[in-house]
């Protein structure tokens, strides 16, 4: 069985004519809502209708004999999906691989672990990212600070110039926390995104992890929410303790399932099989489904790989086009994003009213105005510094505040973008501006 | 059934056809099948019924037998009783046989729906309106059919007798198609759906429960996963005042000694670890009363007081788990609250369509159910009610909504699939289907599962684990000694062997054989038999002729493979 799972998940192109057509990527589709055009498969995903009926399939052998499905089917289903995903992640071992809801049940999980298992006299020190997920923040809240830890946050640039400058600011913050000499100068955790949510950029996530490992930080935990299946995934390279990453956002899984990678160690193991939240009597169908993920992606040239390439080239081309359109600029360097790019916007915008008026389905980030901004605002805009003609907007509005955060799946069309270029014109031209108050906040990225 | 030398009549046995009045004012009886059945005047009622119910597969429970005397066609006489039998066979003298008739009785459908709406429409100024939930009193005239409820359970493997409604539950078609119509609402548009329609979809399920469970207010109430979510939510919170100092190493917590297994490991991983003192109620089982279960609770309660130690927590079961028993809650909450006790959670894992979940007569601080076992919800979903006083308290999964109150916080943690949360007011749909609606259908769950267990106890010559009114809708049955099962692997490897030979599903506990009990075979084997809409008496038939198949060929645990 393992070298079968293996092949799978190895597979790269099949004969031309058995290869998925647009027309079937879009009946794997219909359920979507046909008027919206949906730039934010980074939050919530998307499952296609072959996935769905095989989840349906698994769930209606539960409900048929619930007894003899848990004790017969099971076990067998949650090892061949643990197995393909620790090829898919190139584990050692399939005990390192856990299959739990999401990524906030994983960070609750090894927070939880972290402030049983410190030593309740000395304080300890957790570091995070500025930009980290706001649910990691809060569990940082509920289960460190309150245990007596202290977090220090590390601050990382926005628009992002390049990974060097990532990596050179991630050292500064770290040797800034523990010349704290909290703990004596030991941090006992960092945790660090793979790709960051909002604003979204690829982290260079193995230097980082050199990087603690440099500086005696005891334990990393690498949040990578969005990692499976828009970049390759190899946690022995990367080398943290702990990694995760959702399967229903950019791996065809509907809600929810993720994969918790946990490098054997001498320390006491995450009590995930035992864990006290979640149950036992519960529906386990959507971490049954890897395989058929696995069967849907083969369908597409170059398997998974294939689409990754995809989604990122056209993501960028979208992302520059839209920059350009606009008179903006993109967030980061395009070899530093994956299947999700920012694009300046230029003014405030709501997303409530693109999604309301427009149908246009797009998250973006608040960024503070500062004088960087204002400077770059103009140095990138893919024409290699010539100087662009004039927008009617650009005398009001010359700094970039909002960016917004595109991705790229199979189901998109290049019309989704102009959709979405073409709702901003209309909202510049109406000379629709959000006031100062009225930013909404935005927890779903 | 008729003996030598007794007067003998042949009782032509009909059932589940109409009586029609003629026009000169007598009765007649059309369609249904009939079953002949020659009796005497010495025949027993209670051995006239057995055989009745077997013949047309309907419960005794529920089974009224009438006759119509010669020359009298116009009123039916009701049996009820040996006297009443031997005087048929006496009137109905020099024929040779008489048109008994076997009616289903009408179970007088109870004023619950009633007591839902007046609440409902007195705290209306408060809740929300909601529109497509029906409180008001089922129509009495198209209650679910039989031949519906079997087509709701389709999907049930039909090869197999299912009596283990106590693990995992039932949901029926239109629940199961209710949630799927929730989970495509989000394929379709999940940002959508996040923002504009899970949080009143929660609200609306959340206000369904309150009304159930007799809350004040719908704050109490927060949907999660399961119990064992729930029970962890408030151990985290006693786990957190033990390390904080605002409760003292060495204080108390109760739990019973039956309570779930998946509870004692919350309660051990979150208490003991912080130094508090775990103190289990142990009680005899088969259990004989409610003071045995008092009597014991009160001496734990001593122990978990004496050198001037504090009781912090006690965690009840409703309803035990294996064995299953019903716990007198409301006689050990009040016991409680005599003695000091700081705070008291029920655990009712299998309390709401099971047995009464009133938060008021209860009275504990914390209260939780599910809703996937006995109340038709797909897996899983369960509830915490909380009182006011005691919102400090969070969910072990930290989200957006941290912060915001229990119930709030509930309502995300993180992207997951919330349909079997969002689908219990389609569940309270079904329900009210019912005659009686939830009331009825745990009546009759009960009333069959008593007359199940004693016809299975009296077949193979053992005794059930509790008195019926100990009992909801699931008992214990003791299984014969004779098959063996002489340790805890024996009643796994037993069940799967009925699963696999004889198609029936039933869970078996093991039960120690206490010391001094080595003379003659005692019962080490209880099964839980379960009781839900779905069953049919034949169920419990297939269930029982196999063991007895089984004791008859000589089978023992121990000829099973490990």
């Amino acid at each position: 069985m393992d070298g079968g799972d293996e092949d799978q998940t190895k597979k790269k192109s099949r004969p031309i004519n058995s290869i998925i057509s647009w027309t079937e990527i879009r009946e794997e589709f219909s359920h979507h809502h046909p008027s919206v055009a949906r730039l934010n498969n980074g939050s919530f995903g998307c499952c296609p209708a072959s996935v769905l009926a095989a989840h349906r399939s698994f769930h209606l052998r539960f409900l048929r004999h619930p007894d003899a499905f848990n004790l017969h089917s099971l076990p067998f289903a949650l090892l061949r999906s643990r197995t393909l995903l620790k090829h898919l992640i190139h584990a050692d071992h399939l005990d390192e691989i856990a299959l739990v809801d999401n990524a906030t049940t994983a960070a609750a999980l090894v927070l939880h672990h972290i402030s049983q298992n410190a030593n309740a006299a000395a304080s300890f020190v957790v570091v995070v990212l500025h930009c980290a997920f706001q649910a990691v923040k809060k569990s940082l809240h509920a289960y460190v600070t309150r245990a007596g830890g202290s977090v220090f946050e590390i601050q990382l640039p926005f628009p992002v110039r390049s990974r060097r400058e990532i990596i050179a600011e991630f050292r500064k913050g770290l040797k800034r926390a523990k010349s704290l000499n909290l703990n004596g100068g030991k941090i006992r955790l960092a945790i660090i995104d793979h790709i960051t949510s909002m604003p979204s950029f690829l982290i260079p996530v193995r230097e980082l992890v050199e990087i603690c490992r440099k500086e005696g930080v005891e334990q990393v935990f690498v949040d990578a929410a969005h990692a499976l299946g828009t970049v390759p995934v190899d946690v022995k390279e990367i080398g943290a303790d702990f990694y995760v990453s959702n399967l229903h956002k950019w791996f065809f899984c509907p809600p929810s399932v993720a994969v918790l990678y946990s490098r054997r160690s001498k320390n006491a193991p995450l009590p995930i099989e035992s864990s006290m939240w979640t149950g036992t009597k519960r529906d386990y169908s959507a971490q049954l489904l890897v395989p058929a993920v696995m069967e849907f992606v083969n369908r597409f040239e170059g398997g998974i790989e294939g689409i990754m390439k995809r989604n990122h080239e056209n993501v960028v081309e979208m992302g520059k086009m839209l920059a350009e359109s606009w008179g903006t600029n993109l967030g980061s360097p395009p070899d530093m994003c994956a299947s999700m790019i920012m694009v300046g916007l230029p003014s405030r915008l709501l997303r409530t009213h693109l999604r309301e008026c427009f149908g246009v389905e797009v998250p973006i980030y608040h960024h503070p105005a500062t004088a960087t901004a204002t400077a770059t605002a103009t140095a990138r805009d893919g024409n290699d510094g010539e100087s662009r003609p004039p927008r009617p907007w650009d005398k009001e509005d010359g700094v970039i505040t909002g960016y917004a955060r595109i991705s790229h799946q199979v189901y998109n069309t290049v019309d989704d973008y102009h959709k979405f270029r073409d709702a901003i014109y209309k909202l510049l031209q109406e000379g629709k501006v959000c006031k100062q108050n009225a930013f909404e906040f935005d927890p779903m990225s | 059934m008729a003996t030598e030398g007794n007067k003998k009549i042949i009782a032509v046995c009909q059932s589940g056809g109409e009586f029609e009045t003629n026009k000169d004012g007598t009765l007649s009886y059309r369609g249904g099948q009939a079953h002949a059945l020659d009796i005497d005047d010495r025949v027993k009622f209670e051995d006239f019924k057995v055989e009745v119910a077997e013949m047309f597969s309907c419960y005794m429970n529920s089974m009224s037998v009438k006759y119509l005397l010669p020359g009298n066609k116009k009123t039916l006489i009701t049996i009820s009783n040996d006297k009443d039998l031997k005087r048929m066979v006496k009137f109905c003298g020099d024929s040779v046989t008489v048109d008994v008739y076997v009616v289903a009785e009408e179970i007088v459908a109870l004023n619950v729906s009633d007591m839902l709406s007046a609440r409902f429409s007195a705290a209306c100024g408060v809740d929300h309106c909601l529109d497509h939930v029906d409180y008001s009193k089922p129509n009495l005239s198209c209650f679910i059919t039989d031949t519906e409820i079997q087509s709701e359970f389709a999907h049930h493997d039909l090869g197999v007798a299912r009596m283990n409604n106590g693990s995992f539950g039932c949901c029926p078609a239109s629940v199961i198609r209710a949630a799927r119509r929730w989970q495509l609402r989000f394929l379709r548009q999940p940002d959508h759906f996040y923002y504009h329609e899970l949080q009143q979809g929660l609200l609306e399920s959340r206000t369904v429960i309150k009304h159930l469970i007799n809350a004040e207010d719908v704050d109490e109430i927060t949907v999660v996963d399961n119990a064992t979510t729930a029970v962890a939510i408030v151990l985290q919170h006693t786990a957190w005042a033990f390390s904080e100092g605002i409760y003292d190493k060495g204080d108390a917590v109760l739990m019973l000694h039956y309570a779930y297994g998946a509870v004692k490991k919350s309660i051990k991983a979150y208490v003991s670890r912080t130094g508090g003192h775990v103190i289990e109620v142990p009680f005899n089982f088969p259990v004989n009363s409610n003071d045995e279960i008092v009597s014991e609770f009160r001496k734990a309660l001593g122990k978990g007081k004496a050198n001037g130690r504090k009781v912090r927590l006690a965690l009840i079961d409703h309803v035990t788990s294996m064995p299953s028993v019903v716990i007198p809650v409301k006689d050990l909450v009040k016991i409680c609250r005599e003695e000091g006790v700081e705070q008291v959670l029920v655990d009712a894992a299998h309390g709401v369509g099971c047995v009464d979940v009133d938060v008021q007569e209860i009275g504990a601080d914390f209260c939780t159910s599910s809703l996937h076992k006995w109340f038709f919800c797909p897996p899983s979903v369960a509830f915490l009610h909380c009182r006011k006083k005691h919102l400090d308290l969070h969910h072990p999964i930290v989200s957006h909504e941290y912060g915001n109150g229990l119930p709030i916080e509930s309502g995300w943690v993180g992207t997951r699939d919330y349909s079997p949360l969002l689908v219990v007011p389609s569940a309270l749909d079904f329900i009210n289907r019912f005659e009686g609606g939830i009331q009825g259908i745990k009546k009759r769950n009960h009333d069959n599962v008593v007359e199940i267990g004693k016809m299975l106890a009296e077949a193979w010559g053992t005794n059930l684990g509790c008195p019926p009114d100990m009992c909801a809708s699931m008992i214990m049955v003791g299984l014969p000694a004779g098959l063996g099962i002489a340790r805890e692997k024996d009643a796994l490897k037993l069940k799967t062997h009925l699963r696999k030979n004889f198609g029936v599903e039933v869970p078996i506990y093991f039960k120690d054989p206490e010391d001094g009990e080595g003379e003659g075979e005692s019962i080490t084997g209880y099964a839980r038999i379960s009781h839900q809409v779905y069953n049919k008496i034949g169920d419990y038939h297939k269930y029982r002729d196999a063991v007895s198949q089984l004791v008859s060929d000589g089978f023992t645990c121990a000829c099973l493979p490990d």
